[in-house]
């Protein structure tokens, strides 16, 4: 009787639900079918967290920190003593910027794309992450290795627009 | 003497003209009340704003005060949840001007050329009208194992003592009522709410967490070891500026985020 009530409960909260969740959804990315009112099992059911893995908890927390932290003297150094900069500190202040940024995006994804909605199109935007990490870990390397560094590339920016002046 | 009646006398005339005038003969100051409408009964119909329009100068002070007063002699169907009217249960909880509070606890903006508009808290399965489903917060709130546990209770059957340091750590902790409002306010819990435990949940994670008597301390943080039911947290803090009560969740979640940071 109680579980006959129940279902029709069930049933009748997905009849509400008619409008569509298009609104709610990425464009163009396929999406697995939600429950009904987000809610899994029964009303007096406790939720079930996702098994502990320190490494995606605690570590990755402290791994993120440590890395926010860093940014700040590898920022103002190279500001303090004006672009004239040493290639392993550049090098440094690279490679931190690059893991605070892919951990930054990491963590849109697993806000924006979730694996519980998205699924499959969750690990296809992890990928691209990691390829696109990647790719710019090598393009670090060529600049550091071959041209003036990422602090080399900022004061360009400065001084390029000088000699455009100076041509004016 | 006669004098001194005659002097009475007008002074009391004038009272009563005076106070006749403040209640009969002022002009009702009508105040326009936007709430948000849907019922489950006809699920195709979409949701929309009900304009009602309450005299302020007949009303109590308070949201829920006009709230009651439009159920009681416009429109019966208005459906609302609510119950201590004194901001203690955590029933009335809505969306009231663009801000999650407790119907009974917000003032009502006595400038009657403004509006004022009413949803039910945002991002939530809606029941009826201003009542959201939190079946899920529940969930939520159960998965946390909100009660006292240890192996050992005193010989003599009273009550687990603690030192009044340790007490002291409880305090802006366990006043919360568990209204939502925080958590409903927070834009990852409305992303991922079915996943992250949200504001409400991790401040009393921390309450038992930090709780002296307690000893399950090391099965209440792995719980929280992965990247969904804490760290969806990016401090946005919308949970502190909301609070009713004045409480700071996005504290207690800092301090869980320390505790399991030296881990």
């Amino acid at each position: 009787m109680f579980s006959k009530s129940l279902l029709r409960c069930s049933l009748n909260r997905a009849a509400f639900h008619s409008s569509s969740k298009r609104s709610l959804t990425i464009p163009f990315l396929s999406t697995l079918p939600q429950k009904p009112g987000g809610v899994t099992g029964t009303p007096n059911d406790a939720y079930v967290p996702p098994p502990p893995d320190k490494l995606h908890g605690s570590v990755h927390w402290d791994f993120e920190r440590v890395l926010a932290v860093a940014m700040v003297p590898l920022v103002t150094l190279p500001l303090a003593t004006g672009g004239s900069f040493m290639t392993v500190a550049d090098s440094l202040l690279a490679s931190v910027l690059l893991g605070h940024v892919y951990v930054g995006f990491q963590s849109c994804i697993i806000d924006y794309i979730p694996k519980r909605v998205y699924g499959k199109n969750f690990n296809y935007a992890m990928y691209l992450l990691t390829l696109g990490s990647l790719i710019s870990a090598i393009g670090i390397y060529k600049l550091e290795t071959e041209e003036n560094g990422l602090v080399g590339v900022v004061t360009n920016l400065w001084t390029s627009k000088k000699e455009e002046e100076k041509q004016k | 003497m006669i004098m001194m009646n005659r002097i009475a006398k007008t002074s009391v005339l004038g009272n009563i003209l005076k106070r006749g005038l403040a209640t009969a003969s002022a002009t009702p100051r009508l105040k326009t009340f936007k709430i948000y409408r849907w019922n489950p009964d006809k699920p195709a119909e979409k949701p929309r704003l009900q304009s009602y329009e309450v005299d302020l100068n007949d009303c109590g002070p308070m949201v829920l005060d006009a709230l009651l007063k439009i159920k009681n002699e416009q429109d019966a169907t208005l459906t609302l949840r609510r119950s201590c009217r004194e901001g203690i249960c955590g029933s009335c909880a809505m969306n009231i001007g663009g801000r999650n509070t407790l119907a009974c606890l917000c003032k009502i903006d006595q400038d009657n050329s403004k509006q004022l508009k009413i949803y039910p808290l945002p991002h939530m399965y809606i029941v009826k009208d201003l009542v959201p489903d939190l079946t899920g917060f529940y969930q939520q709130y159960k998965s946390i194992q909100p009660y006292l546990q240890r192996s050992k209770y005193p010989d003599d059957g009273k009550e687990v003592l603690q030192s009044i340091a340790d007490r002291k750590k409880l305090d802006g902790l366990y006043e919360c009522i568990l209204c939502a409002c925080c958590s409903t306010s927070c834009p990852s819990y409305w992303w991922n709410q079915e996943q992250y435990l949200g504001p409400a949940v991790l401040l009393q994670a921390y309450r038992w967490l930090v709780d002296s008597r307690d000893e399950a301390f090391s099965v209440r943080k792995s719980m929280l070891q992965n990247s969904m039911s804490l760290y969806r947290c990016h401090t946005i803090m919308n949970c502190t500026r909301t609070c009713p009560k004045g409480l700071n969740p996005g504290k207690a979640i800092a301090e869980i985020k320390k505790t399991l940071a030296s881990n």
